[in-house]
């Protein structure tokens, strides 16, 4: 309003005909229900050859939007016709601030609320002549949208007077603000790289790290490209900023454009314009150092698996046979060979995930836990070592003692597959520094993939390795005596907690039935074990028959277990299960959520729950501060959690997220063994909820 | 040779599991997600009634300005009588839940066809938004087109020129039509995957 009274008073005072005053000045703007349209320019006279800046301001009514030029999955942008200048004016493309998202349902858009200004640079052709006047006017459309949309269409157009110089006007201060809504230039390398079902967007730039950003979102600026309903997360480190974005199935571009908003803490804001080039397959592979670093990390994770709680029970059978074997030549031999079990191992684990990663699988660390079968097998497994421990049984041995020969080639077996069992036992549980080494290797290329997997598995059997090989450590164990017959029946306990353990989790699993089912597995197989020790020691006819009843009654068993369950689930709770849909609606409100990936094999995860999660001050603290607790349970395969593990650079369980105010603060990425103080700490960050739902 | 056909089998096998893989539920060339729901005519629909046969489903919403365009027009309209013509089946998707734009009951979805000119095989009524959702439809008009093997063979937008006015449907490639071409002449649909443009599909909160 004040820009026309400026530009009237202006032309008054250019000493202009009281005719060009008649001029149509008030179609410099508009208005329609939803929306007041003006036409600015920067300037209030123009000169021949002159630059100028023109832009339409657009204020919305509240509650309702229009649209980027990439509207998102509905929607249309607004387009600006400029369907009177003087002939021979340069008018370049359409500049689009900085866009917001709006989400409705399963449909996210981009787009502008309350006040926009798109704006565009013209140049005026040289042969104006000083005194004469210009009429410059747009078609303006546009789609503007609450719930519903409403296309509309105005015409505007404005009138200056061409001097010799040009003249500032009253609209260069909007048109100066908005200009700087505009996206910058990204001052970063940009490449992204396709990977399955995300594109992985990475600016090289080690200020990332200075100044972390609070909140990041990228802005696809054509369609096709990326999922625009879908999460978006991103991860600081030394080499700068990544960004894992939802890839829509269409093919894979070769540039990807758009803007990244990023926001710090105690700054607006700001937009910078990207073209991400497509780094072919070979350029991704990382730099020495990186695959050098994520090995020593798996080693370093390996080491520390030997302490997580799931390795338990296997650290205990590894002490005795060590026990059993003594020292010297034949402690070394076991030692090897109970590496190269624990290295198959993982290299098995490693084909097996690189191979379902080929099939686009989203597979985790401790995957194989989510098959009722492979549990109950382990069950079993768990069982019968126990068994063995408490002398039920003898595995190859004759009932007078052993050979010299045999022993060392049982030992010998015996060795690598304990080393086989103990990586069994422990995938559950992601030791801190595997979680991060794991989820680096399964986004490589094979070799390193293998690579880390090999470190791992070293890692895992350095100690029980380094006890087999320095006779000092050796000569600190105490000797073999009649001790180790007590010591062995004792350690078969730590074997039947784990049978307990894992009947639990199958019960979960398969519910009250494949308890009675892996139950009565356990059952035959105590039988067979107790027919099999039994003959093992008469003549050779009963040696036979108990050997075939033994065999019949483990077939029974892998019978019973075979068949499959039915899944059941919890009725109380003070939790909500995960959806991501969930998820993003309490993120998009700004509410804060913490989000607990958990499965009931994974022992760490269930420590933190009792230690940390369960406990009454945190349970107090969650519906205080009105923190919504997402729980998603990993114990069967589920896709949803797969992904939220994959977009936070992990593979396994347990990972715990704080998002203190939804999208408006930055998410946490909570350690893997919670304490109730560091929660306490954590969560008391947040305000306390007014909401009188919650007095 | 005995190498060889192990060579063959592991590739075979690894093919299979990438082909398996793409998880998404509406690609093109995978099997349509099977639907049943209630039609216009209070009769219940089902995506499997119609095996043996093309299907195209159009998400619709008689109050937005996109679908109006192309209703007011005549063109949706003419390419549902040239699909019949051709013994495809047209099926219009209402998803918009109740309160919401474009939600109506049976006996209003027919008479806003028979006021509009338009002869779809049937309408289906989604107001809780599952076949939406299971589709994965985004606007009004949203558009799936079904081969008679029951796999999807095109989704996306109805033509090439995202807008509401009517003076830009002669300019646009019509998808559906050249879609149609396509069939008749026992073609692959040329452009398969398209941009779908128009109004939000207003489902249920």
């Amino acid at each position: 309003m004040r820009a026309v009274f400026l530009t009237l008073l202006l032309l008054a005072s250019a000493g202009l005909s009281p005719l060009a005053l008649a001029q149509p000045v008030e179609a410099a703007r508009a208005q329609t229900p939803h929306v007041q349209a003006q036409l600015l320019a920067d300037v209030s006279a123009v000169r021949p050859g002159g630059e100028i800046w023109l832009g339409v301001a657009q204020k919305i009514i509240p509650g309702w939007h229009i649209y980027w030029k990439n509207p998102g999955d509905s929607g249309l942008p607004p387009t600006i016709t400029w369907s009177s200048v003087p002939t021979g004016t340069h008018v370049g493309p359409l500049q689009w601030p900085t866009p917001g998202r709006f989400s409705m349902g399963p449909v996210t858009n981009y787009g502008y609320g309350g006040e926009v200004v798109l704006l565009a640079a013209a140049r005026l052709p040289n042969d104006l002549s000083p005194g004469e006047r210009i009429t410059l006017g747009a078609d303006v459309e546009w789609l503007v949208c609450e719930e519903e949309c409403i296309p509309e269409r105005v015409k505007l157009s404005l009138s200056l007077p061409v001097q010799t110089a040009s003249a500032p006007g009253e609209d260069a201060a909007a048109i100066t603000a908005a200009r700087a809504k505009l996206p910058s230039e990204a001052p970063w390398p940009a490449r992204f790289q396709r990977e399955g079902g995300q594109v992985r967007l990475h600016l090289e730039s080690a200020a990332f790290q200075q100044t972390p950003p609070r909140a990041v979102w990228f802005y696809p600026e054509a369609w096709g490209h990326i999922d625009h309903s879908g999460a978006q997360f991103f991860r600081v480190d030394e080499r700068g900023l990544t960004i894992t974005l939802p890839a829509s199935e269409a093919a894979s571009p070769d540039a990807l454009g758009g803007v990244l908003v990023i926001e710090r803490d105690g700054d607006a804001p700001r937009g910078f314009s990207i073209v991400a080039t497509q780094t072919p397959v070979a350029a991704t592979v990382s730099s020495a150092a990186d695959v050098l670093l994520a090995m020593l990390m798996a080693l370093a994770g390996g080491l520390l698996l030997n302490l997580m709680p799931c390795v338990f029970p296997v650290l205990s059978i590894k002490a005795l046979s060590l026990l059993q074997h003594g020292g010297g030549r034949a402690a070394r031999l076991n030692g090897l060979v109970y590496l190269a079990g624990v290295l198959a191992s993982f290299v098995f684990l490693a084909g097996l995930l690189w191979l379902f990663r080929v099939g686009g699988e989203n597979l985790g660390w401790g995957f194989q836990f989510q098959s009722p079968l492979f549990v109950g097998v382990m069950a079993a497994l768990m069982f019968a070592v126990g068994l063995n421990l408490s002398g039920v049984f003898e595995i190859g041995l004759g009932a007078t003692g052993m050979g010299d020969t045999l022993a060392r080639r049982a030992g010998l077996t015996g060795s690598f597959f304990t080393g086989v069992l103990a990586v069994a036992v422990a995938t559950p549980c992601t030791a801190p520094f595997m979680g991060a080494a794991i989820g680096y290797a399964l986004a490589q290329p094979a070799p390193i993939l293998l690579a880390v997997f090999l470190a791992l598995g070293l890692g895992f059997a350095l100690p029980y390795l380094a006890l087999s090989f320095w006779p000092s450590l050796h000569r600190r164990l105490p000797r073999p005596g009649a001790w180790m017959v007590v010591l062995r029946q004792a350690l078969a306990f730590p074997m039947y907690g784990a049978t307990v353990w894992l009947v639990w989790v199958l019960a979960r699993q398969g519910g009250p039935e494949s308890v009675l089912r892996v139950s009565s597995v356990l059952l035959l197989l105590a039988l067979a074990a107790w027919i099999y020790g039994k003959s093992a020691q008469a003549a050779r006819a009963p040696r036979r028959l108990g050997a075939g009843a033994a065999l019949f009654a483990i077939l029974a068993g892998g019978f019973i277990l075979a068949s499959p369950g039915e899944a059941v689930d919890a009725a109380t709770r003070h939790w909500e299960p995960y959806r991501p849909e969930r998820l993003e609606t309490l993120l998009q409100a700004d509410k804060p959520v913490f989000v607990n990936l958990t499965a009931d094999w994974c022992i760490t995860c269930l420590a933190n729950e009792r230690v940390a999660l369960d406990r009454a001050e945190v349970k107090d603290l969650l519906r205080r501060k009105g923190i919504t607790y997402l729980k998603g349970d990993w114990t069967n395969q589920d896709a949803d959690i797969s992904a939220l593990l994959a977009q936070n650079g992990r593979n396994g369980v347990p990972l715990y997220l704080f998002y203190p105010r939804g999208n408006s603060a930055p998410m946490r990425v909570l350690p893997q063994i919670l304490t109730a103080t560091l929660l306490v700490e954590a969560f008391s960050a947040v305000p306390d909820a007014v909401s009188p739902s919650h007095p | 040779m005995r190498r060889f056909s192990f060579a063959k089998l592991t590739m075979t096998l690894v093919f299979s599991i990438l082909a398996g893989s793409a998880g998404a539920a509406v690609d093109i060339g995978k099997p349509a997600p099977a639907f049943a729901g209630v039609g216009a005519d209070g009769r219940p629909v089902a995506l499997a009634d119609y095996k043996g046969k093309t299907v195209i489903l159009e998400w619709t919403n008689h109050d937005c300005p996109f679908v109006k365009k192309h209703y007011e027009s005549g063109n949706i309209p003419n390419l549902q009588k040239d699909a019949a013509a051709q013994g495809i089946v047209w099926l219009q998707v209402i998803s918009s839940a109740p309160g919401k734009q474009g939600y109506v009951d049976g006996a209003t979805a027919r008479q806003l066809n028979e006021r509009r000119g338009a002869s779809p095989a049937g309408t289906v009524l989604d107001p809780d938004g599952k076949i939406g959702r299971l589709y994965d439809a985004r606007t009004t008009p949203h558009l799936y087109i079904i081969d008679p093997s029951g796999a999807l063979t095109y989704k996306g937008g109805i033509d090439s020129i995202r807008s509401a006015k009517q003076e830009d449907i002669a300019k646009a490639d019509n998808y559906i039509r050249l879609a149609l071409a396509d069939i008749a002449a026992a073609r692959p649909i040329g452009q398969n995957n398209t941009q779908p443009y128009g109004c939000t599909v207003k489902y249920a909160d």
